[in-house]
């Protein structure tokens, strides 16, 4: 007896509470976001903030480890794909660094071009020389575009070198720091000339200058151009590295710091007439 | 019996907060724990329909608050599996360790179920049929893996909570 009532009074609360909530999806449903009903749940929202927040900060590292532990295989393919497209970035900042370097030589080396009196022929270095012993760059223009043996390159920085080998579409640069390289210079303060001998990875030894020659470090050398030479005058070479002075010797000791940072070379201007001058 | 109500107040608020913040966040292929469905089917389990209807309602009524959709809903979802789930204990006859855990998965599954079918009638947008369906299971095991943990913590609650009974000569 006391069952069934019991069950009675079960089945008649759930009515009521199911009734309730029928009649709060129906209010909630006719009233939308002005009623009461709406009102009351953004009290509720206000009122249980406050708690979720101060849960939050106490559960945030465990909800973290739970959610990093649920969504592994997602943050490992996430990784990957970031990595890929850090990758990719980086790539993309390289070649972009790449491209504006280039575009500052060959700015620099538009303006040469123009100031020079010899037609020009501007290349790729597409190689640099295989041998320890040799310095040399390989570059993409050849007989075809005018390029002779003996033709002088040039970079926006002043002198490279000159043309030892031409095929039809490259070329082999003997760079001026070669030590087979000769190179007639001229001091631009004192005008005074001498020979530039290429030496490898050290500086340049400028030859035959006159022990009398007042010579400051930082003075820069240039091209000298004698009539019948390979270079065209007043090419910039690079400064007066170090100068040592020896009154008993017959010539100073000059070296000198190339203008050309050959490790970046990546355009050059090949002065296609010089041999007729 | 006001001890009763704080302690079901508490628990029900506890869960809420916990549903709110933690669960909230692991979400395991698409789909996230319901403590709230939890709380019922033991609660439902542990006294009976009457209690368990009450509990779904407190508890539903609460999450409706905190939901964007119409709200009673999961009042009405949770009252009745409180009731289904209350009525069904009678007809335990042996009760196993494991019986929680399958009440709770399948009830749980069965009421996610009949939560979304209410909300499309009343025009909610739900992603489709498998959608639904491979929630409704998610959260099932999600809600069967959590009772062996949560499930002891409600008893004690419960039955700390409860009156003490009296004998009348």
């Amino acid at each position: 007896m006391a069952i069934a009532g019991r069950a009675r009074n079960a089945r008649l609360l759930v009515a009521v509470l199911v009734s309730i909530s029928l009649v709060t999806i129906t209010i909630d449903y006719r009233q939308g976001g002005s009623g009461p009903l709406a009102g009351l749940g953004r009290a509720a929202l206000t009122a249980i903030a406050p708690l979720q927040a101060a849960v939050s900060r106490i559960t945030r590292p465990v909800g973290d480890l739970l959610s990093t532990l649920a969504n592994l295989p997602r943050i490992r393919r996430e990784n990957e794909r970031l990595k890929d497209e850090l990758a990719e970035a980086r790539a993309a900042v390289a070649r972009q660094a790449s491209l504006e370097a280039r575009y500052e030589q060959l700015v620099k080396l538009l303006g040469l071009q123009e100031a020079l009196d010899p037609p020009t022929a501007a290349a790729l270095v597409i190689g640099s020389g295989v041998s320890n012993f040799e310095w040399t760059i390989t570059i993409d223009a050849g007989t075809e575009d005018g390029v002779e043996v003996g033709s002088p390159v040039l970079a926006a920085a002043g002198l490279v070198g000159r043309v030892v080998e031409a095929g039809p579409t490259s070329s082999l640069v003997q760079l001026i720091i070669d030590p087979d390289s000769r190179v007639a210079a001229r001091l631009a303060s004192s005008r005074e000339t001498g020979l530039l001998v290429g030496q490898g990875e050290d500086d340049l030894q400028m030859r035959g200058i006159d022990p009398a020659t007042e010579v400051a470090a930082g003075e820069p050398v240039e091209t000298a151009g004698y009539q019948g030479g390979l270079y065209p005058p007043g090419i910039p070479i690079g400064v007066v590295s170090r100068v040592v002075e020896n009154p008993a010797a017959l010539e100073k000791f000059v070296t000198v710091r190339p203008a050309v940072d050959f490790s970046t070379l990546e355009v050059v201007l090949v002065v296609l007439s010089s041999r007729a001058r | 019996m006001l001890r009763r109500v704080a302690w079901v107040a508490l628990v029900v608020v506890t869960a809420l907060l916990l549903q709110s913040t933690v669960f909230a966040e692991v979400q395991l292929f698409g789909a996230k724990p319901e403590l709230l469905y939890l709380v019922t089917v033991a609660f439902a389990l542990l006294e009976g329909p009457s209690e368990g209807a009450v509990v779904g309602f407190a508890s539903g009524m609460a999450q409706d608050f905190l939901l964007d959709q119409p709200k009673g809903i999961t009042a009405l979802t949770l009252t009745l599996l409180g009731y289904g789930v209350g009525l069904l204990r009678s007809y335990i006859v042996s009760p196993s360790p494991a019986t929680p855990t399958l009440l709770v998965g399948l009830g749980t599954f069965a009421a996610v179920l009949f939560n979304r079918v209410v909300a499309f009638l009343l025009g909610e947008v739900t992603a489709g049929f498998a959608f639904v369906l491979r929630v409704a299971l998610l959260t099932g095991l999600y809600g069967a893996l959590l009772t062996p943990l949560v499930f002891p913590v409600l008893r004690r609650v419960s039955a700390r909570s409860r009156p003490p009974r009296v004998v009348r000569w």
